[in-house]
């Protein structure tokens, strides 16, 4: 049981929170959130791959890039979630029944 | 300045600059001549492939590195580069762009500005993704693709638009995640990411050298793989697929279907194939999802309630065929997969066009509601007819040959049960496109629709160019075959 | 430096679950950019220094804004009680699961025992900024698109509706 080890355990199970809250929940920026939760670990694991490998300035700018994605993200869920809002007055995943086949 | 290197950085530039020049325009005019601009782009992304490929294959070389501004000789430098393959793939993209941008010319009346700018992003984010020689900077332009497609659909602002890109955004990201895992437990073992430096990594691994690095590549497979069959859509991740084609504007359900699936699902597949295809499990795994996405999504295809659903579900099940090609790993089945996606372009792209002019005409895409079209819609119902037959396999269209070749590639590589699975699951796919056909097409008007007339202008005109490109892949392929043949492959 | 690690991980984990727990959408929010400030002190310490920055600013900041926008522009009075979404009831099994992924996870790192690499030196040699700007040149032309896409996605998502499809 090393760093490496105890590092990688607690950014899997971060990933798993996030995939719980994007089962689990209803609310729809709370599924951003859970993106952004799942994101965060990822980062972690890339820092961790620079640490490892001996090449951090090059995953330091992986980080920097996948922050400019993450933000993105960020900005396209809300703007859905929010359009979502305007058109049902409520932020339920329940209410999204129009698409069945 | 070589025409070559002139094509080659036009992909990256050419887009860019539509983007640019088309926002120095105020509004209404930008608005009223949206056409001309996403036309140009299109037209300069084929003119590209095509001029590229000739000028790559009269200097005699096999590929063509470069950097869009820098010089690719530093070390550890992440370039783009160009081959026959990925000029296949460019090909296909500015094909889609411009049969897109046909469709869209009469669909699309507002947010007609964010609709070019979109598209050229989107086919900035593919082109990105089919040069470049590096599996994170692949991951940045997945993520530009995957973006813009949420934004296209969602634009339009309906329920189910937003609906649809709302569960898209959500298993993308998803895939997303797993696929940056994933270069990050590769990049544990390796410490470079560019496809050079990963080649061969199956010969420096092995299962029991009992060291953590070697275990978190073999994760780092599943994640790639799974992630890719998410943007692929292949059962058992197909879920978002239907909803975001159903609910897309018709002229944004053409580029998912034509073009996003194939570069951002199977060609990055196609890379991890080509990386670690002498990793065990990585060839039979996907050829089981192949086998399962074939048949569940024939299957599912067969009771949709409505036209783009449908056709939705096809695009699961041929996606399907390319993943079993793909997972022989030869050289042939790699041709086999290319010559599918080329034909599956065509015929689906048709298929989604005719939804575009159904939906224009009379206003419904609900197959109950529609019926005896073909009197009043004779190019429609025509140009459907041929995309079906390509669709099932039939002679003498361009789907036949590539089927075709998806099974001998199976024989060759020495897994005749698969081909022959392949073979039998043409006929469920007969099954759906008769279905559709029938309720469409064929059989007696219903009266409320006995005032529709057949589409005309921009849509017409795509149907019938890709209708030509169906029958004339259809009787050139025998030519490919000779090719192949003289070449040793078949 | 270990116990900052350790620390800085271990409240990024308790934060990232408070976020997902928590049914008010706005401290969810506010946990998440504690979770974040949490991992940029681990990226410090790690010695990605520019990375660390990046995080507490974009990340922590930007993000945290963007939600907060998201929640004002959803607000109803309904929001307000956020009964509804039941959140915590639903997520009330989350930590049991955590601890015992967690578990089964340590239990496996110690029954195979792998051979795991250690943290290599810090080298001074290369420089974030040469690294990014002489050889990622083409995640930069990546970046350049994905701000294109999101300063559409800011005009075309965010605006008031105007006009509809049907």
């Amino acid at each position: 049981m090393n760093l490496v080890i105890v590092l990688l355990i607690i950014g899997l199970l971060m990933i798993v929170a996030g995939c719980w809250c994007l089962m689990r929940t209803f609310h729809l920026l709370k599924m951003t959130i859970g993106i952004e939760v799942a994101m965060k670990a990822v980062t972690l694991f890339l820092v961790l791959a620079g640490r490892i490998s001996g090449k951090i300035a090059l995953s330091e700018t992986f980080v920097i890039t996948v922050m400019v994605a993450e933000v993105i993200v960020a900005v396209v869920g809300t703007g859905t979630a929010v359009g979502l809002f305007r058109k049902y007055g409520s932020m339920d995943v329940r209410n999204l029944k129009q698409l069945k086949g | 300045m070589t025409i070559l290197s002139i094509c080659a950085h036009g992909f990256i530039y050419g887009p860019i600059l539509v983007v640019l020049i088309y926002n120095l325009f105020n509004h209404e005019f930008a608005r009223k001549h949206f056409f001309w601009f996403a036309g140009t782009g299109a037209v300069w992304q084929i003119l590209a492939a095509i001029g590229g490929f000739t000028a790559l294959n009269q200097n005699g070389q096999t590929s063509y590195a470069f950097g869009a501004f820098w010089d690719i000789r530093l070390a550890g430098a992440a370039f783009f580069e160009l081959n026959a393959t990925r000029f296949l793939l460019l090909l296909i993209v500015g094909l889609v762009a411009l049969i897109s941008v046909l469709v869209a010319h009469q669909t699309v009346d507002f947010n007609r500005s964010s609709y070019t700018n979109l598209l050229m992003i989107l086919v900035l984010g593919m082109n990105g993704m089919l040069l470049v020689t590096d599996l994170f900077s692949l991951y940045v332009f997945l993520e530009v693709t995957g973006l813009c497609c949420f934004i296209m659909i969602a634009m339009f602002r309906s329920r189910a638009d937003l609906e649809g890109s709302f569960k898209y955004l959500i298993l993308s990201e998803l895939s997303g995640i797993f696929i940056l895992t994933a270069i990050a437990f590769l990049m544990m073992k390796t410490g470079s990411l560019r496809y050079a430096d990963l080649a061969g990594l199956g010969q420096r691994i092995s299962a029991g050298s009992g060291q953590l690095e070697d275990l978190l590549v073999y994760a780092a497979l599943i994640l790639l793989i799974s992630g890719f069959a998410i943007k692929t859509g292949v059962v058992p991740f197909h879920s978002w697929l239907p909803d975001a084609y159903q609910s897309a504007d018709t002229a944004v359900s053409i580029l998912l279907s034509g073009a996003v699936n194939k570069v951002a699902g199977v060609y990055g597949l196609m890379i991890v194939m080509q990386l670690f295809g002498d990793v065990a499990p990585v060839g039979p795994s996907l050829a089981a999802v192949g086998i399962i996405s074939i048949i569940i999504g024939a299957l599912l295809a067969v009771r949709q309630p409505q036209y783009k659903r449908v056709v939705a579900y096809s695009s699961v099940s041929q996606m399907g065929y390319i993943l079993l090609a793909l997972s022989t790993g030869t050289t042939l089945g790699l041709v086999a997969a290319l010559a599918h996606i080329l034909s599956h372009t065509a015929f689906k792209s048709t298929l989604f066009t005719n939804a575009a002019a159904l939906q224009e005409q009379t206003g419904t895409l609900e197959l109950k509601d529609l019926g005896g079209l073909e009197n009043q819609m004779p190019v429609t119902a025509f140009t459907s007819i041929i995309a079906f037959l390509s669709t099932a396999g039939i002679p003498p269209t361009a789907g036949f040959w590539s089927k075709i070749l998806i099974i001998l590639a199976l024989w060759q590589a020495g897994s005749p049960v698969l081909a022959g699975v392949a073979l039998v699951a043409g006929i469920l796919s007969s099954a759906y496109l008769i279905r559709l056909q029938r309720t469409v097409f064929f059989g007696q008007t219903r009266p409320e629709l006995a005032k529709v007339r057949e589409v005309r202008g921009s849509v017409l005109t795509a149907e019938v160019l890709l209708t030509v490109i169906t029958l004339g892949l259809g009787l050139l392929y025998p030519y490919i075959l000779l090719l192949l043949h003289a070449g040793g492959i078949l | 430096m270990n116990v900052i690690v350790y620390l800085g991980a271990g409240l990024m984990l308790l934060f990232g679950v408070y976020a997902v727990m928590e049914h008010s959408i706005l401290r969810a929010a506010i946990g998440l950019a504690l979770s974040s400030a949490s991992l940029s002190v681990l990226l410090y310490v790690l010695g990605a220094h520019l990375a660390a920055l990046f995080e507490l600013s974009v990340c922590s900041g930007l993000v945290t804004v963007i939600f907060i926008a998201g929640i004002s522009l959803s607000h109803s009075p309904k929001m307000e009680i956020q009964k509804e979404y039941r959140d915590k009831e639903r997520n009330r099994l989350l930590p049991l699961v955590l601890i015992g992924v967690g578990l089964l996870l340590v239990i496996l790192a110690l029954t195979l025992n792998l051979q795991t690499p250690e943290l290599a030196q810090l080298t001074q040699d290369d420089d974030v900024r040469d690294v990014l700007w002489g050889n990622r040149q083409a995640d930069i032309w990546g970046q350049i698109a994905l701000i294109l896409c999101g300063g559409v996605a800011v005009a075309v998502l965010f605006r008031e509706e105007r006009r509809e499809k049907k």
